[in-house]
């Protein structure tokens, strides 16, 4: 008769390598990592993580920037983390990953007003306190403080500075993210606000480019198919000015269309040098980052609230002109720290 | 045809049932000591904070909807297909039942205030309207791969866009807002039993009707033959193209019900989300045991597949390493653990 | 003919399976013309031919995968009409196909009873459940009957060798023909030792009754294994042999019409 299998058939040395393998790099690992994860041993060594909207985008990498700056400074530890996806199904497991580490606070760019509540309510009842920047929640009184760009006044600033380019006439398009993102319609509507007063010119309305640059590219290109007299464009934030600029490069009509944008990171400064976009409106997020670390430590340290829970950070208005004077130079956003 | 066996041989052959079973087990042990190797490893480097039943039922409840992607591709894989539309599935279910949980429990500006007089009806009516969506959507699929002949990639492929595009139209491009939070307290963060969340215990469901269906059953029989040698399953009768249907809507009903879990855990639909979700399920099969061949594969190496990367991201998160190398690290593991299954399989076949 | 009008073949074997007059054209081309052919219990058969001499046509014919033109089929002294290869494996006619039609990541159980699972008995049974239990046995029992030998039942069929492969795909038909088996180059693919293991097989499964057509461009082993041999030419039965009698050079001057063939005629 047949031989049947011997059930659990015992681990061959190769395997048992593997496995070993697997184990040691992870070790290995830790050594790469961001010095997180130490016992709460160091006396005044404050831990700190930062999670961000989502990784690879300047606007985050500049806040960073900023927040390990503070963090050097007053000598506390800082880990960023972050989503390759801006959503909350991706940013959950990472906030909840974090306060497993049980950090002394947590900053964080929520990625949905509604559904990030939840998590970070989590990490408040464990007593590590939160620093909002950028985005917030709905619930935005359970963190210590929320530091933001006044967006409605950086958009109103953007609206100001498409009108001038534009002669004060013409018509003008915004190209957005996705509505239900505070920082991009607070944006908007303050846009939306400064052109009311301009009554030469016509706002043909709001498009959402999901955040990908290829398709506000395609919005801008088609856009200039069913309306060739279009005057002015404003991205609001850092992909959809990006693209609004390579849309306008591509069609050839950079002569014809003024592009204000929203951030400044390096592609950005890239097209305003080029000629395809002509205003950028940066927000200070290494301002942000240095802020939120700020504040939370200053809070450890003396455990007491912050007297203002609602900061908000300035802008600067970035011309072909100004880009290489150093007060402008400095707020130009960073790929890298 | 004399019985000439033994009782020795009698008393074998009797313990054969399970033991038929056991085989698909084996292969998937050495993924489970990988995973196994990786939790003693973060045990030892965190302590508490990775070994924790928080962080256990946090990690599990977040992988929740990408089990169910990865249970319904799996099906999928072994007949030698695949399935790229999964997360486009997810997304538009999710869109279909929360706006249908939004109209029916009550009007416009009753929703819009945040009072639901009707959410006893408009919730189950938006849940089984999720579902019916995974069903169709599937069932499209599997018509485009057997009546239509595309192949699983490029129909996947097409349907992936199809079904995103529908759900940006419906919706607007925007989460859908004034979902009744009965479903987030009732079911998303709802534990039952005081201790088991709901996303886990419908993972569980799902797992081991899977692991029943795949391995015991006429349907799980056929599905491994198809995916082995369609044109031999064909010769002894089995209806091919019927099949490949049912899985396919499968699929696409788990999706669907993944989607249901996205609403009942956020308290709305997400439209910009899921993006990379198909490529995480059909990765989770991979690293499983499922050979993107056909005829091979395991519900339990699947979830096994989903837990490594999870287990990984969140150890990592733990420890603080930077969010790029996280990638990589990931990439590798599942690079080695298909080289190392791989080589152990071939070690056997003869050609 | 005996009393009863059934044909009964040269041995007083019945005659299981009959064709009598088919004709069978593929456009211009004739690929079968005026054919008579029968299967007789407990014989080998063997179908020789050159290629597009008209075997597989005719195999077709008989396994209802092709409706010939005109002519009649009759099974157990019935006139039947195959609509469907299924209805031709209802009535136990069953195949060996050249290139096996298994499912090499499957094991020899699941391939013995593959479209013919065996369910459990009541509610579980109706949605599907197997009985892994029974099927095991009834496949034990069938190879050994046979003397097929394995390695190991729950390994994919391909881990198997080529020869220990074809065991497994002519047990499986012979498991479900109770009337016909039908091998369609069993040994084209096989070494030596293989060969003879696969006819054995056939000799096993013909002292069980069931006739075997078996078609091979394998003259030695043709000669060995069968009963009668009858060779096609271009669509036509242009010879019936005795192996015991004939010779390999007749079969094979049958086979391409020399002259000689056609003199000692």
């Amino acid at each position: 008769m047949s031989n049947y299998i011997r059930v659990g058939r015992r681990i061959s040395r190769r395997e048992f390598l593997g496995v070993a393998a697997a184990g040691a790099g992870v070790a290995f690992l830790g050594g790469c990592g961001g010095g997180g994860g130490q016992g709460g041993g160091g006396g005044e060594s404050y831990r700190l993580t930062l999670i961000v909207g989502v990784t690879g985008d300047e606007f985050y990498t500049t806040m960073e920037c900023g927040a390990q700056a503070a963090a050097r400074e007053l000598g506390a530890d800082l880990t960023v983390q972050g989503p390759e996806e801006f959503s909350a199904a991706e940013q959950t497991p990472i906030l909840n990953a974090a306060i497993q580490a049980n950090p002394d606070a947590i900053l964080i760019a929520p990625t949905d007003r509604a559904a990030m509540v939840a998590p970070i309510q989590s990490a408040v009842n464990q007593d590590i306190a939160v620093v909002l920047v950028d985005t917030t929640i709905e619930k935005e009184e359970i963190a210590l403080a929320q530091i933001s760009s006044d967006n409605v006044e950086g958009g109103r600033q953007a609206g100001e500075a498409l009108a001038k380019q534009i002669g004060e006439e013409g018509k003008v398009l915004v190209i957005s993210v996705k509505p239900g993102i505070s920082t991009t319609d607070q944006r908007q509507q303050g846009f939306e606000e400064a052109i009311e007063a301009y009554p030469n010119i016509e706002y043909l309305g709001t498009e959402y480019c999901n955040d990908d640059p290829t398709q506000a590219a395609s919005i801008t290109t088609s856009t200039l198919q069913s309306n060739p007299d279009l005057k002015g464009i404003f991205g609001a934030n850092v992909f959809s000015g990006q693209g609004a600029g390579t849309g306008v490069r591509q069609t050839g009509k950079k002569d014809q269309v003024s592009v204000v944008a929203f951030d400044a990171s390096p592609t950005q400064v890239e097209d305003l040098r080029r000629g395809n976009v002509d205003v950028l409106i940066a927000q200070h997020p290494n301002d942000i980052g240095n802020k939120g670390v700020r504040i939370a430590v200053g809070y450890l340290k003396s455990d007491k609230e912050p007297s203002s829970k609602q900061i908000t950070t300035g802008f600067t208005t970035v011309t072909r002109e100004n880009l290489d004077e150093p007060e402008v130079k400095e707020y130009l956003y960073k790929a890298e720290c | 045809m004399a019985n000439t066996r033994t009782n020795a041989q009698q008393e074998e052959e009797s313990k054969l049932g399970p033991r038929r079973v056991l085989p698909h087990l084996a292969g998937s042990a050495f993924i489970f000591l990988i995973l196994a190797g990786l939790m003693i490893a973060f045990s030892i480097l965190e302590g508490t904070a990775f070994l924790s039943r928080e962080n256990f039922l946090n990690i599990a409840v977040d992988a929740s909807e990408l089990l169910l992607l990865a249970v319904g591709v799996t099906f999928v894989i072994i007949t030698a297909g695949i399935d790229l539309s999964v997360g486009s599935v997810l997304v538009l279910s999710s869109v279909i039942a929360a706006q249908t949980m939004v109209a029916l429990s009550g009007t416009d500006q009753q929703v819009q205030n945040f009072t639901y007089p009707n959410q006893a009806v408009g919730i189950p009516l938006g849940i089984a309207a999720g579902l019916l969506t995974g069903l169709v959507c599937g069932f499209i699929n599997g018509l485009l791969v057997t009546k239509l002949k595309l192949t699983p990639f490029i129909a996947t492929l097409g349907t992936l866009g199809v079904f995103l595009g529908t759900a940006q139209i419906l919706s607007g491009g925007t989460n859908v807002p004034y979902v009744p939070p009965a479903i987030q307290t009732q079911v998303g963060t709802r534990q039952l039993l005081g201790f088991l969340p709901v996303p886990i215990a419908i993972g569980l469901v799902v797992v081991v009707v899977a692991i029943l269906a795949l391995h015991q059953t006429q349907f799980g029989r056929y599905t491994y033959a198809i995916g082995s040698n369609a044109e031999a399953a064909r010769r002894v009768g089995i209806d091919v193209d019927r099949h490949l249907l049912k899985v396919y809507t499968l699929s696409g009903f788990l999706a669907g019900l993944a989607g249901i879990i996205d609403v009942a855990r956020f308290n709305t639909a997400s439209v910009g989300a899921h993006t990379l979700d198909n490529l995480a399920a059909i990765s989770a099969a991979v690293i499983g045991g499922t050979s993107l061949f056909g005829g091979i594969g395991s519900i339990v190496g699947s979830v096994v597949g989903t837990f490594i990367p999870a287990v990984l991201r969140n150890g990592f998160v733990i420890h603080g390493v930077q969010p790029f190398w996280q990638e990589v690290a990931i990439g590798i593991v599942l690079i080695l653990a298909v080289f190392i299954d791989q080589r152990r399989r071939g070690a056997e076949e003869r050609m | 003919m005996d009393h009863t009008g059934k044909e009964v073949g040269v041995r007083g074997n019945e005659a299981v399976l009959q064709v009598r007059g088919i004709n069978k054209s593929f456009g211009a081309v004739q690929a079968l013309k005026n054919v008579d052919f029968e299967v007789r219990s407990g014989e080998v058969t063997a179908l020789i031919g050159d290629n597009g001499a008209g075997k597989s046509t005719l195999i077709n014919v008989i396994t209802g995968v092709l409706a010939p033109d005109s002519g009649e089929i009759i099974f157990e002294g019935e006139r039947v009409e195959f609509a469907s290869p299924h209805d031709a494996r209802e009535r136990g006619i069953e195949t060996v196909y050249q290139d096996l039609a298994v499912a090499p990541q499957l094991d020899a159980v699941a391939n013995i009873f593959l479209g013919r699972e065996r369910r459990m008995a009541g509610l579980l049974g109706r949605i599907g459940f197997l009985d892994q239990q029974r099927m095991q046995s009834e496949t034990d029992e069938q190879l050994e009957e046979l003397h097929v030998r394995i390695p190991d039942p729950t390994k994919p069929l391909s881990t198997f060798s080529g020869g220990q492969r074809q065991g497994v795909a002519v047990a499986r038909a012979v498991m479900w023909a109770s009337k016909v088996v039908i091998m369609d180059e069993p040994t084209a693919a096989l070494g030596v030792a293989q060969v003879g293991m696969v006819l054995d097989l056939v000799r096993r499964v013909r002292q069980t009754g069931i006739p075997i057509v078996f078609i091979s461009h394998n003259m030695p082993q043709v000669f060995d294994v069968a009963d009668r041999i009858i060779v096609l030419r271009l669509g036509e039965v242009v010879a019936e042999l005795d192996p015991k009698k004939a010779s390999t050079d007749d079969a094979v001057a049958a086979m391409t019409g020399s002259l000689r063939g056609e003199e000692r005629e």
